[in-house]
């Protein structure tokens, strides 16, 4: 059986017919193929597929699609483009930030997150905030060091 | 622009969320693959019966092995050349028997993925258990289960190994001593998953596979092999992946599934890994004991060393298996030392388990583990400095290249000194005393050492009969002045994108800008080799200096007969459009095509017996400091640092990313993760939660520093990407010795996570905290 959900997908209205066992994650990849979330594990334990739901980030493979009824969902590519890098993906690069680029959109999210939260978190707070984001190729520095700069902090370990 | 951290060209798109993944390849009545994976460790299947699956709303087509043998299949092997080898072919499905928790059985083609794995829980599959045998040594054993009563052994290989004299060295050295290591059975895990797509058009008979796939070009050679197929009718396109590190340079039953899939239904399908079969049934590494004997002088010089290794392969049915990793691994057991007399045997072992394969490092961090213990417990004997012990034993600087055992040839640079900038950069002196005063303040603080010497740029006609050691570049300047680099490697994540285009840049005297280079695409090239070994700087570079080179030549003499100071747009213009005006005997265009190889390889024996399968040497020298809690067992890295010498370095910021991406993994494969299986062939690892991998928290920083000494090869380079990952166990096993050498705990293993810790600590006679031990 189907349900149909009514909510806001990067600003726009969107109305779907969705399965119960349809998460968000596949929606958002399938039905508007916004593939910049990806599908690291689908248990909850990576952080690849994360999005943003009334501003705050998501597993969307924990979310099932008939959940967001009403809200308003945001994924990675409502921000910035390749053209005109949002800062936070701006910094990513300046620092090196990543490599072969599959958890990046995630982690840029979080750390977009985190930072709208605590504008000025210290090295170990960003550390505990994207440590629910899981990276296999970076050893993370460039990321922490990222999220640092947007931060005003000086890495107290680098 | 050679050397310049220059930012990464891949980076923008792949920031935005445009990257372009496997899944992210919708194409209009895609369907999704789902298995039958077997639920016990070994079985014979005695029915499949497929009715209700196949009756399942949107199910395509339910097939088994018979079906595809129907199909004209062809069985697939290991390729492993080696005389002595077991004979072994398989199906892409298993057939009679299952082997291993997770091997493939029945696959559903359907609508959706979710409607396939509906129909996989409706199959009805009944067999009979047989015993599984998952303990290496068990496996060894007079009476154990058989994975393939033909062979009347579980052993798939044997090989051994001794310099003349080497039992007398033993026998004479001053102080022997013998200590097996152990290295644990891990999983590479790329963030994404491996995968595959297909689509055959039957109008041109064309299959093209798209696959997340380390070596694109090999893997089109073995699907056309299992399909039938002529290699022109195959194309295999290797998109953006996220991450491969050895896990996706195999070629697998499920690539060739898809492809045999997409021809038999007509229709384009996909299977994507999940994450289950990701940590179960699709690669695992490192699986190894060592025995080691070693001999040593007063002066803690290494005279012999003999090893006896015990590789678990798991079921090996997997192109060169486990066997290719524990080649490299008896190979490299000296690492950058000199030692006069040596000697090994190699025991490759079936067990019913999921294939061991490659993983980053492919055999050198097992070996680098038991060279290091071997330094630090001559040290530890002797009373002498680790440091200096390894200084004794250290290649000579001269003569380059240095012949080891067997006859690799060893071109690193001088390692004296090299030594000298790891101890001055990473304070060694310094930390030896902060280590006493925080001794003597009851807190156990440890210093490890690694003085790593990697081949890099490897042939691999050792472990395939094929191939060998080349790559392909094509440098072409478009009539608009710009610039286009193919190669057959291909980046999972290695800044391909940036490096190849500095290094084509500086031949042309161009802007990495108007550089674009694209890989990972069989029609682009006639052949390539791919990316693993840490070959992409010194052979795709080395090819597309070359290309580039070509090219820059023809435009000189180009320029030459236009007359004045031409711009690259000028001369690119000329080549093309007025192809009338150009110098005699010099052909229309700018293009190059080149398979380069520096030829430095001796693939198989030559008259002295020599083999010698690297191209050239990295070497690479790391110090850590950790401090361990007794009561948690929670090991802290307090510093660490890396002098780094890969040649001739590209761009910084890309060799410092794999440095520290590679200590991460190294690191993490010590201290938090390991394949577990329960006695009757359970894997206990099949979710992220019980198969841990380190989080920002846990990582630390690694320093970097660089030295360039330049290889002979084309541009200087040698390969860097396998460095830190080789060095990080054995540098932290020996650190964490050294923190609790003085609680009697004695390190043979790279299981230094903490509740193995404090089993250690507890049989050392330690007390460890109460609330530690009810976690215990
Ligand atoms: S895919 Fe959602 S957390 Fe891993
Ligand atoms: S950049 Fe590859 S997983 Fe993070």
């Amino acid at each position: 059986m189907k349900h149909r959900v009514k909510f806001e997908v990067n600003g726009e209205a969107a109305e779907i017919e969705a399965e119960p066992r349809e998460t968000l994650l596949d929606v958002v990849r399938e039905r508007f193929g916004l593939t910049g979330a990806h599908a690291g594990c689908e248990h909850g334990a990576c952080g690849a597929c994360t999005v943003l739901v009334d501003g705050a980030a998501v597993r969307s493979c924990l979310l099932f699609a008939v959940q967001c009824e009403g809200r308003s969902v945001q994924t990675i590519e409502a921000f910035g483009t390749p053209a005109a890098l949002h800062p936070m993906q701006e910094a990513f690069r300046t620092h090196h930030a990543l490599q072969c680029g599959f958890c990046t959109p995630a982690m840029v999210l979080t750390a977009i997150d985190m930072l709208a939260h605590s504008p000025n978190a210290t090295e170990t707070e960003i550390r505990a905030a994207l440590a629910g984001n899981l990276c296999r190729c970076t050893g993370y520095a460039g990321i922490v060091d990222a999220v640092c700069s947007l931060a005003g902090r000086e890495p107290v370990d680098s | 622009m050679i050397g310049a951290r220059t930012l990464r060209r891949e980076d923008p798109r792949l920031l935005t969320g445009r990257g372009s993944y496997l899944a992210d390849h919708d194409v209009p009545g895609l369907c999704h693959i789902a298995l039958w994976r077997s639920p016990v460790a070994h079985a014979r299947i005695r029915s499949i019966d497929t009715a209700a699956a196949a009756a399942l709303p949107g199910v395509v087509a339910v097939l088994t092995q018979a079906d595809l043998d129907a199909a004209g299949a062809r069985p697939m092997t290991h390729l492993l050349p080696i005389p002595g080898v077991q004979p072994l072919a398989w199906g892409v499905l298993a057939q009679e028997v299952v082997r291993f928790v997770g091997e493939p059985l029945v696959a559903v083609v359907a609508a959706s993925r979710a409607i396939a794995e509906d129909a996989v829980d409706v199959l009805v599959v009944d067999y009979d258990e047989l015993p599984p045998v998952v303990d290496v040594h068990a496996a060894l054993e007079f009476g154990a289960p058989l994975l393939y009563p033909e062979w009347g052994t579980n052993e798939f290989l044997h090989l051994d190994y001794a310099t003349d004299g080497l039992d007398d060295a033993l026998a004479r050295a001053p102080h022997v001593r013998t200590e097996r290591f152990e290295s644990h059975r891990i999983a590479a895990l790329p963030l994404e998953g491996h995968g595959a797509q297909a689509s055959f058009d039957p109008a041109t008979g064309t299959l093209t596979v798209l696959a997340s796939q380390q070596q694109p070009h090999q893997l089109r050679t073995v699907i056309a092999e299992v399909c039938s197929l002529s290699e022109g009718e195959v194309r295999v396109i290797a998109p953006d992946m996220g991450g491969g590190f050895g896990n996706k340079q195999h070629f697998t039953r499920e690539e060739c599934l898809v492809a045999l899939l997409a021809r038999i239904t007509g229709r384009p399908v996909r299977w994507s890994q999940d994450r289950g079969e990701g940590l179960t049934a699709s690669i695992h590494s490192r699986p190894q004991v060592h025995d080691a004997t070693f001999g040593y002088d007063d002066d803690g010089r290494v005279l012999a060393l003999s090893v006896r290794v015990v590789s678990d392969l798991g079921n090996p049915v997997l192109y060169f298996s486990g066997v290719g990793p524990s080649l490299v691994t008896v190979g490299a057991l000296c690492g950058g030392y000199a030692i006069e007399h040596h000697g090994w045997s190699l025991s490759c072992v079936a067990t019913t388990t999921c294939p061991v394969g490659g993983y980053r490092g492919f055999g050198q961090p097992q070996s680098h583990l038991t060279t290091e213990r071997v330094m630090d417990l001559v040290a530890a004997d002797l009373g002498i400095d680790p440091a200096e012990v390894r200084r004794r034993n250290l290649l000579p600087d001269a003569p380059r290249p240095f012949i080891a055992h067997g006859g690799a040839r060893i071109d690193v640079g001088p390692l004296g000194p090299q030594l000298d900038q790891l101890l001055d950069s990473f304070q060694y002196d310094a930390w030896r005393e902060r280590q006493r005063a925080m001794r003597d303040a009851g807190r156990y603080v440890g210093i490890g050492l690694s003085t790593l010497v990697q081949g890099t740029a490897p042939t691999q006609y050792g472990v395939a009969g094929r191939g060998g050691s080349y790559e392909t570049a094509i440098v072409s300047v478009l009539p608009d002045g710009n610039v286009t680099v193919a190669v057959g490697s291909k980046s999972q994540g290695q800044s391909h994108e940036t490096v190849l285009a500095q290094i084509a840049a500086e031949m042309l005297g161009t802007t990495v800008d108007r550089v674009v280079v694209r890989d990972g695409d069989t029609a682009l090239l006639p052949n390539g080799m791919g990316t693993w070994g840490s070959r992409t700087a010194v052979m795709a570079g080395g090819a597309v200096r070359v290309a580039a080179g070509r090219v820059r030549d023809k435009m000189t003499a180009i320029a030459a007969h236009m007359g004045g100071a031409p711009t690259l747009e000028a001369v690119a213009a000329e080549a093309w459009w007025h192809a009338h005006r150009l110098p005699a005997g010099i052909e229309p265009g700018l293009s190059a095509t080149v398979c380069y190889t520096p030829g430095r390889t001796i693939p198989i024996p030559d008259a002295a017996g020599h083999t010698s399968f690297d191209e050239t040497f990295g070497s690479h020298m790391t110090a850590v400091a950790v401090e361990v809690c007794p009561a948690t067992g929670d090991v802290s890295v307090l510093d660490a640092l890396l002098v780094s010498d890969c040649g001739v370095v590209i761009n910084p910021m890309v060799v410092e990313g794999q440095h520290q991406g590679g200590f991460a993994q190294g690191l993490g494969a010590v201290l938090y993760e390991e394949v577990r299986y329960s006695d009757d062939g359970q894997p206990q690892c099949t979710t992220l939660a019980d198969y841990t991998i380190p989080t920002a928290i846990e990582v630390p920083r690694l320093r970097v520093v660089h030295r360039e000494t330049h290889s002979g090869t084309e541009g200087g380079f040698r390969g860097v990407g396998e460095a830190a990952i080789t060095a990080a166990p054995a540098a932290l096993a020996g650190a964490v010795a050294d923190a609790l050498a003085p609680l009697g705990v004695t390190i043979t293993s790279t299981r230094l996570h903490a509740h193995h810790l404090r089993a250690l600590l507890r049989a050392a006679g330690v007390e460890p905290d109460p609330a530690a031990f009810a976690i215990a």
